[in-house]
């Protein structure tokens, strides 16, 4: 049996981290490339959004490279992305690949458990006693690792604006990761993140900038995957702004846990009852955060917010009509950009550069 | 006097213009890129120089356009501003009073909203280009007519038929039924500027506040039956500048003359007499499979870009912000 699971942001250390540390092979996906988005094209029907595109093409580079089991996150209506996992499995056997498939429940319940008993049934057989009993120390190693991911990417997002020398917090972040990546036991995990830390911190940056404060929302995948934004985050730090962001593994997780009560997902609350004002039902995936953290950032002072969507997604078109309105009324400007296969790195970052620049022509007259 | 070079690489078209210190027009130049972007930046030089007295010296020079950072790498630019920016520029100094901006070009369409003098709120068309430059131009040549005669048969339209504006692709298999049916080309043609402007408005404008006074610029501002359609939509009268189709230069000018530049990077006008060429080749080092393109002048690598990990890059890029 080997394993694998898409690209997504930093996930895939730390879901290589709970098969390494369970003893269970598995197969990291190549780096998502340009062949990837081609293999997702080819393969998937021209409307599905992108994110299922980018997901579809690391599979198949994956199976293609002796992987058997897919483990997925499943998120279910309303969201088309939601039912991908069942899309992805009728094309990938439509391929003629032979594989396996385990779904991550989006929210832990009987139902859920009971699919992934049936799911984990046959796979039971091939697991040896060691790896069961390993599994749990695997999962602790695994959030460990995830927790870490997120703690040293928060840290880049702060140090990135006041950088000196642009990219350098780029490059010490990537060795920062996998410095993360190549721990193998709690305490070089710890020594990993300590060293991670002290490498970015140590980035020459001038601390007289009063750097922009933007926060980017929309739809997790464009979101969480620089693949997919094409750096969207990275860029605007790069162009003086701190960036924040509420879409993290651990939020969506904790949420999936039922655990609202946690800091993080208070946050999120938050921002659903600011929606509320604009939207009386929850249209589902993150459409009404997106809204709702677009006001609350701007009662907090924020100067802008970035909106990322895949085109077609259903969800956050409508988030973006409604955004408008929101930027009228709280006074935030609002960007919206709209991602598609197509090379539209350029013209990415002239929006970006112009929105910078008007932000910065704001807070002149301010 | 210190004068200064604007140059915009848009997708079409190559526009330069030179400007000194009290803003004033020297020397301008407007030329198609063929897709050839290098050779129309070098053909800009050579006819630009070829306008100026022997003895004007160029003390700084700015790029801007989606190819911005290849011109920039190849004159030796001081600095290089995005498009939005250098147009709004040029606009807030030419017309402090101006309101709206709408800036139509070969591939881009952009509405900029301005209040006292400062940029408020803009929109670029992303995943379309219906209703651009590029759609009049392939309309204007199969029809067999030039693209500024287009505009003036627009004007001679009577009864403009409907035409669906939203795909570029559709709206050619409208045209053609129109016109198999036996519409007059005038008609048709009206039609065309009528739809591809409710497009724009609907798409690109959409939730924006349009006050006037608005500027309209860009090189379709040149054409006639935009215009009048944009004002009819409208009702109100739009101001077009004198140097409509080098907006985005001449900002670009403005704010290098701004910036004012201790010593210029500008490699000069003898640029256009020697071989310039890019090179690419994808890297095989790595994962990312980077595609990389060096710029060779005079057979020499002289600027290399696209290296995620920057192992080829030789000189660091110009300026950029």
């Amino acid at each position: 049996m080997k394993v694998t699971f898409p690209h997504l942001g930093t996930m895939h250390i730390f879901c290589k981290a709970i098969a390494e540390t369970s003893g269970i092979p598995y197969i990291v996906p190549p780096e998502t490339s340009r062949r990837t988005l081609t293999l997702g094209v080819q393969h998937s029907n021209e409307c599905i959004c992108l994110p299922f595109k980018m997901i579809l093409g690391n599979f198949i580079e994956a199976l293609q490279m002796g992987a058997d089991t897919i483990v997925m996150v499943g998120s279910g209506p309303p969201c088309r992305l939601g039912l991908y996992d069942l899309v992805q499995k009728v094309i990938l056997e439509d391929m003629g690949l032979r594989y396996r498939w385990l779904t991550i429940p989006p929210r832990l319940t009987w139902q859920a458990i009971w699919k992934n008993y049936e799911e984990t049934k046959e796979l039971k057989k091939e697991l040896s006693w060691k790896n069961i009993l390993l599994f749990p120390y695997g999962l602790r190693m695994g959030w460990k690792k995830m927790m870490a991911c997120e703690a040293l990417e928060k840290l880049a997002m702060k140090v990135r604006p006041r950088e000196v020398q642009k990219g350098e917090t780029q490059k010490r972040l990537k060795k920062a990761l996998s410095g993360v990546d190549e721990a193998r036991t709690l305490r070089t995990l710890n020594d990993a993140l300590q060293k991670g830390r002290t490498l970015l911190q140590e980035t020459g940056q001038d601390f007289s900038r009063v750097p922009l404060k933007i926060a980017i929302v929309g739809e997790l995948y464009t979101v969480m995957d620089p693949h997919i934004n094409r750096g969207v985050e990275q860029k605007l730090g790069e162009l003086g702004a701190e960036v924040t962001r509420t879409s993290w593994f651990s939020t969506h997780i904790l949420r999936s846990l039922r655990k609202n009560k946690a800091d993080q997902n208070s946050e999120r609350i938050r921002f659903f009852e600011a929606s509320k004002a604009y939207l009386g039902y929850d249209v589902g995936a993150e459409c009404n955060l997106s809204i709702g953290e677009a006001i609350v950032r701007s009662q907090e002072g924020y100067d802008g917010v970035v909106h990322l969507m895949p085109f077609a997604c259903m969800p956050e078109t409508t988030a973006s009509g409604i955004l408008t309105r929101v930027g009228k009324d709280w006074d935030i400007p609002i960007l919206t950009l709209i991602l598609d296969e197509q090379e539209i790195e350029g013209r990415i970052q002239t929006l970006l550069e112009a929105f910078i620049e008007m932000l910065q022509w704001k807070r002149k007259a301010a | 006097m210190a004068n200064y070079l604007g140059i915009d690489v848009g997708s079409i078209t190559t526009k330069m213009i030179v400007i000194n210190e009290r803003d004033e027009v020297l020397a301008e130049v407007y030329l198609r890129n063929n897709g050839r972007p290098l050779e129309a930046i070098q053909q800009g030089l050579e006819s630009i120089s070829s306008r100026l007295d022997g003895e004007t010296s160029i003390d700084g020079a700015a790029t801007t356009g989606s190819a911005r950072h290849l011109a920039a790498y190849l004159v030796g630019a001081d600095l290089v501003k995005n498009e939005i920016t250098a147009h709004s520029i040029a606009v807030i100094d030419l017309f402090p009073e101006a309101k709206t901006v709408f800036e139509i070009g070969g591939q881009d369409s952009k509405v900029i909203v301005l209040r006292e003098g400062v940029v408020v709120d803009f929109a670029m068309n992303t995943v379309c280009a219906a209703g651009t430059g590029s759609f009049l131009d392939q309309q204007a040549a199969r029809l067999g007519i030039s693209i500024e005669e287009f505009g003036r048969l627009a004007l001679k339209a009577k009864q403009p038929v409907r035409v669906a504006g939203r795909c570029t692709v559709f709206a050619e298999t409208d045209m053609i039924h129109k016109q198999q049916i036996g519409h007059s080309i005038e008609d048709i043609v009206g039609g065309l500027c009528d739809s591809l402007v409710k497009n724009y408005l609907n798409n690109v404008c959409r939730g924006k506040e349009i006050l006037s006074p608005i500027v309209f610029q860009g090189g379709v501002a040149a054409n006639q039956g935009i215009r009048k359609a944009l004002e009819k939509e409208l009702e109100t009268p739009l101001i077009v500048p004198e140097h409509f189709g080098l907006m985005g230069a001449m900002g670009a000018a403005k704010l290098v003359k701004r910036a004012k530049p201790f010593r210029t990077l500008f490699k000069g006008f003898e640029l256009s007499r020697k071989s310039c060429s890019t090179r690419g080749f994808e890297c095989s080092e790595c994962e990312n499979q980077c595609e990389v393109v060096e710029l060779l002048v005079d057979r020499e690598v002289v600027a290399c870009w696209g290296d995620l990990c920057e192992k080829y890059r030789k000189s660091s890029g110009p300026m950029i912000g």
